[in-house]
């Protein structure tokens, strides 16, 4: 039976640990051998809504294992823009290819796929629902720089509200008994209260507050993310927030040796650029980690192993 | 006057359905679910209100002249009034019957009524929920995966 990776949700936790261990044998397996994988096998990359990074993530992936990509990079580019239903795009282009890649703007969208093609398919983010690749590819960077998941410290900072990133990993990492999550983040930017529902109550802590001080003092991971603008309805009120989660290296001069830095990228102004240089900035690695972890995914998907 | 009395005030049926048990004050909602559907418009219906019930105190009652009821229409009344038994008469008697329980999915009924749900966008798409508890209170969109209380997508849902 076919397989699609379309929901965290959907995932078990032995499931999950899958992924992290044939992304760690992508890893060993040199360039020149990984290349050898898939000759002669077609991914499409069908990408509704601009996403440079995800759609060069998974198309370097792809290349990298020997395969080639056919696709699109927005939708004007497309018989969408003649009236083409969804479906129909997909039932058209699951004739050309052997696994389908879709990035869309409406929620529900992977899963509509998956339910109609008999290709799998790869949820590569619809709308503000999922985007599980990135959750993957970021429970690999933490396993990878800290060596293990469960018990670190991890703080979230920046817009916890509607970040889907964000609401993806901690769900995720509550499954790997990550129980001491620190949250900062402004007022109107709050981590919606049921993602922090469980039914195993008092196992878990969700310290919330606005100063970042403290989550630089005690985390093992730092992960941030951008304050979107358009997110306040009052303008002021982003002018007011938007500067205080800027993270300078002079602020890590406070944080443990072993702390990462992680952000899904791309920055604005949240992290400052003299934290590049820093011994703590994971999130270049954790875009590298991201070509390695779909390659995992395609490989995984396309039943081959390695 | 005693119940068997009562009973008489519909006649019995010689071969038709039958839908019992249903709380006092929703057997209206039942007629309009059957009321919009549109190969039920020539099926005679008798609506009893208000009779004495053992297992309820209070019941309505409401008995139909065919032979099935689709599922469709099933499906609703297990979402708007679940615990109701639906009975089909063949020659006077029960010939069979069963309880409608809360569905634990519903296909193709209700709309999602988030905006940005591919179901409202593809409409040719079923739209399908599951029930996150037995009751059926609360349902999720297969799709988007948004969670809904189901009265906000049933106007005959309290």
């Amino acid at each position: 039976m076919k397989k699609d990776l379309i929901s965290m949700e959907d995932l078990t936790l032995s499931e999950v640990n899958d992924y992290l261990v044939t992304a760690a044998k992508v890893e060993k397996t040199p360039l020149e051998e990984r290349v050898k994988l898939l000759p002669g096998r077609i991914m499409a990359a069908l990408f509704f809504e601009p996403s440079t990074r995800t759609r060069l993530s998974f198309e370097a992936a792809m290349h990298r294992l020997g395969g080639s990509v056919i696709g699109f990079a927005a939708k004007d580019a497309t018989s969408v823009s003649k009236g083409e239903s969804f479906t129909d795009t997909i039932h058209t282009v699951e004739s050309y290819s052997d696994i389908l890649v879709i990035r869309h703007p409406g929620e529900g969208t992977g899963r509509l796929a998956a339910r109609e093609s008999f290709l799998p398919v790869i949820n590569a983010g619809d709308g503000s629902n999922q985007h599980p690749t990135q959750t993957l590819l970021d429970l690999y960077t933490i396993q990878k720089d800290l060596g293990k998941i469960e018990g670190l410290k991890i703080a979230f900072v920046g817009d916890l509200k509607y970040s889907r990133t964000v609401h993806s990993l901690i769900r995720a990492l509550m499954m790997f008994n990550v129980t001491d999550f620190t949250l900062v983040a402004p007022e109107s930017l709050r981590l919606p209260s049921h993602f922090m529902r469980t039914d195993q109550p008092g196992k878990f802590t969700f310290r919330e507050t606005e100063h970042i001080e403290e989550a630089i003092r005690t985390s093992d991971v730092l992960y941030m993310t951008r304050i979107q603008r358009e997110r306040f309805p009052d303008i002021l009120e982003y002018e007011k927030v938007k500067d205080s989660y800027v993270l300078t290296a002079e602020m890590l001069e406070q944080a443990q040796d072993h702390l990462r830095v992680l952000h899904p990228l791309p920055r604005v102004n949240e992290i400052a650029y003299d934290v590049d240089k820093t011994k703590y900035a994971g999130y270049f690695p954790q875009a590298r980690n991201g070509v390695i972890m779909r390659q995992a995914i395609i490989l995984k998907h396309l039943g081959e192993s390695i | 006057m005693k119940n068997t009395e009562q009973m008489q005030m519909i006649p019995k049926i010689e071969l038709g359905i039958v839908i019992d048990h249903i709380p006092a004050g929703q057997g209206i909602k039942i007629m309009e679910i059957i009321s919009k559907a549109e190969d039920m418009k020539d099926v005679a219906l008798s609506l009893g209100l208000n009779y004495e019930s053992q297992k309820l105190g209070r019941k309505d009652l409401i008995k139909l002249q065919m032979e099935y009821l689709s599922p469709e229409i099933i499906q609703q009344i297990s979402i708007v009034v679940p615990g109701v038994t639906i009975k089909a008469i063949k020659n006077f008697k029960v010939h069979s019957k069963v309880v409608v329980q809360s569905p634990k999915e519903i296909r193709n009924l209700l709309e999602c009524k988030n905006p940005n749900c591919i179901t409202n966008s593809e409409k040719h798409v079923e739209t399908h929920f599951t029930a996150l508890e037995e009751n059926c209170k609360r349902v999720r969109c297969e799709y988007c995966e948004r969670v809904f209380d189901l009265k906000e997508l049933h106007a005959l849902v309290d």
